[in-house]
């Protein structure tokens, strides 16, 4: 695993070496240059005051010194080239014909020279390299040494600032371990790091979501238990005066109660499902091309027993392909949810049309009767869950309170919203769906 | 007894009116909380089964001004809540008992019962009146200890009259007694029971006070 503290050092350690051995190099040429320039200034000093001093054969066995490595070497000619002095006779450098500064390579190590005529005599004075570069690299020495020493007291700052830095993680990781299903209140923004602050809006932005989602999957479930209740009460007694029927007529009736009964809460747990499956949160089947006015009529085709029975005349004006980017699934719960619907609160003789037709961009459904309808006041509540409108109750007694809300959800996956009117002629309920159609394949 | 059950589920109401009509209550049922009002301002009921979750009016408004006008009669309610809240909240407002949905036929004619009892002062179920045992729970009728068998319709008169021995009822008052609002209501109906209930437990037992009622006449007279 990586680790921020480990990565932090590694780059600040090098940085630092690379710091280091850098004022070493600078010090290191500067003391350089600096040397040479007073060396210089020296050689030349010695050379002016050296021709002042007339030479007449000083024997050379006279100076018998031994040089030391950083020890000036001096030499002096007459004009016509023989030697009247050296120094130090082990050390033979040759006259060297140009006057002024020269820098020459010799077996031993290069030379700094300066030369001069005065008086009918050359007087060179020599001095190795060496010692300048000796003189530099121990000032540069100097100066990074002291820089050596502190660095193992750098590296315990560091790595004491770094872990001092990144505290606010190691709380924060605590402070996440808490949350819980239960417990989802936003991360405290306060002593924390700048750089922490995006984290932190991210999961309590995610917080916020994620208890949104929970507290709507409790009040969904609550509802529905709620809901349950009712037609289960009713099952319930229905099954208690089956028991008690004295004779068959009594039971045959109190059984076909106990049906109707049962019947309503199977519908009732089907919708609840179906409802469950639109849910925000549960994975979305993938839309593809599907061909909305084949639904409708297969749709119809099942509904018309059901309307025939009721007296409702019940068709469909869905001709052709008319497709859209949906869940075929979804979209049959969808629709026939509609007709259902129409069928329930329209009173007998009546009439549902469904219809399905292109206009422009997109994919129209219709679903419209000649029944109740929805007043203007009720219809922005009727798409909520488990609410039924005054007039819808009165006509029929046992509906879910679902269906709306179940065709509300499918239509928003779908990307689009449901339009409430009046239905056929200004009567009953008209119900339209537009479906971006879909391009064609 | 007559019994007003206010439900607006039509499965559950119609369950529950005919399994207290089995059990010998008449039941008038609304299906919300106004026409609940509107029933109990006629006065001709004895205890009032309330479903909470009522339209139009809840139950608990229903109660809560029912209470505040007097109105003393027993209440049970019914509630598919079971959140303590809410029972602690009905019984506040006034209720009496309270069952949640679901229950039993049983149970809920039990309560009922002992409801009504309580409300006429009395804690044994069995109403002793000189010779005559009546026990609404069982719908048995004793004389010196041995079965009498009456119809429902005797029963209901019957116990009307002993629940409050001494109290002339007139035929009106008895006859609310005895059908609910779609029942139809025979002439001489009242006479014909009342005939059939002296012929079986004796002449003395009801008094007729000519123009006004009858009345059970008190046991030491009676005997």
């Amino acid at each position: 695993m990586r680790s921020i503290r480990r990565q932090l050092l590694v780059w600040l350690l090098a940085g630092l070496s690379v710091a280091i051995v850098g004022a070493a190099i600078g010090t290191y040429l500067r003391a350089r240059d600096e040397a040479n320039a007073l060396f210089d200034y020296q050689l030349k000093e010695m050379a002016a005051s050296l021709t002042d001093a007339p030479f007449a054969g000083v024997p050379p066995a006279a100076s018998n010194v031994a040089p030391g490595p950083d020890t000036l070497v001096v030499q002096i000619w007459d004009r016509n080239g023989v030697q009247l002095f050296m120094s130090q006779p082990r050390r033979v450098l040759p006259q060297h014909a140009q006057l002024g500064f020269t820098t020459i390579s010799t077996e031993s190590g290069e030379w700094r020279i300066f030369s001069t005529l005065s008086g009918g005599q050359v007087v060179q004075v020599a001095q190795p390299m060496s010692a300048r570069r000796e003189l530099a690299a121990s000032l540069a020495l100097h100066t990074i040494v002291p820089l050596l020493a502190v660095l193992p007291f750098l590296v315990i700052l560091i790595w004491y600032t770094i872990a001092r830095g990144l505290s606010p993680l190691d709380r924060l990781a605590a402070d996440v371990a808490r949350r819980s299903p239960k417990l989802l209140e936003p991360l405290a923004e306060a002593n924390l790091p700048r750089e922490v602050q995006p984290l932190i809006h991210a999961l309590n932005g995610l917080f916020e979501r994620l208890g949104n989602a929970l507290a709507a999957q409790r009040s969904f479930i609550a509802d529905a238990a709620h809901e349950l209740r009712t037609p289960l009460t009713a099952v319930h007694l229905q099954a208690q005066l089956a028991e008690r029927a004295g004779n068959e007529t009594e039971r045959k009736a109190a059984l076909s109660e106990l049906k109707g009964g049962l019947e309503r809460a199977t519908r009732l747990s089907e919708q609840l499902l179906a409802l469950a499956r639109e849910e925000p949160g549960v994975p979305d089947r993938p839309l593809v091309r599907v061909d909305l006015a084949s639904i409708a009529r297969g749709v119809v085709a099942d509904a018309v027993a059901l309307a025939t029975a009721k007296g409702i005349d019940l068709g469909a004006d869905a001709n052709g392909e008319v497709s859209v980017r949906g869940d075929a699934n979804a979209l049959t719960t969808l629709i026939s949810n509609l007709v259902d619907n129409a069928i329930r609160y329209t009173p007998a003789p009546g009439r549902v049309d469904v219809i399905v037709r292109p206009e422009r961009a997109h994919a129209v459904l219709e679903v419209r009767d000649t029944g109740v309808g929805i007043s203007v006041n009720d219809r922005p509540r009727v798409f909520d869950r488990f609410y039924r409108a005054a007039a819808a109750q009165a006509t029929v007694a046992h509906g879910s309170g679902l269906g709306l809300a179940i065709v509300k959800r499918i239509a928003e996956r779908h990307g689009t919203d449901v339009e409430l009117a009046a239905g056929i002629d200004g009567v009953g309920l008209g119900v339209t769906i537009r479906f971006p159609l879909a391009e064609s394949a | 007894m007559r019994i007003l059950l206010a439900e607006d589920d039509p499965m559950i109401g119609a369950s529950v009116r005919r399994g207290l009509a089995q059990d010998g209550f008449t039941v008038d049922w609304v299906p919300d909380g106004r026409a609940a009002e509107l029933a109990l301002s006629e006065r001709v009921h004895d205890a009032l089964l309330l479903d909470l979750g009522l339209p139009r009016k809840t139950g608990l408004e229903v109660l809560t001004a029912m209470r505040r006008a007097g109105d003393a009669r027993p209440v049970l309610i019914l509630t598919a809540r079971d959140a303590i809240g809410d029972r602690v909240a009905g019984l506040d407002a006034g209720a009496d008992d309270y069952l949640v949905k679901p229950f039993a036929l049983d149970e809920l004619a039990a309560r009922l019962r002992a409801l009504l009892r309580r409300r006429s002062g009395r804690a044994d179920p069995v109403i002793a009146y000189g010779e005559i045992e009546l026990n609404p729970a069982t719908r048995e009728v004793r004389k010196n200890g041995e079965l009498v068998a009456l119809s429902a319709r005797e029963f209901a008169l019957l116990e009307a009259l002993l629940t409050r021995p001494g109290a002339i009822q007139s035929r009106a008052q008895l006859e609310d007694k005895l059908y609910g609002w779609n029942d139809a209501v025979e002439s001489n109906a009242v006479e014909v029971h009342i005939h059939a209930l002296r012929k079986k437990l004796g002449a003395d037992l009801i008094r007729n006070v000519r123009g006004v009622g009858w009345m059970a006449a008190k046991p030491d007279i009676a005997a």
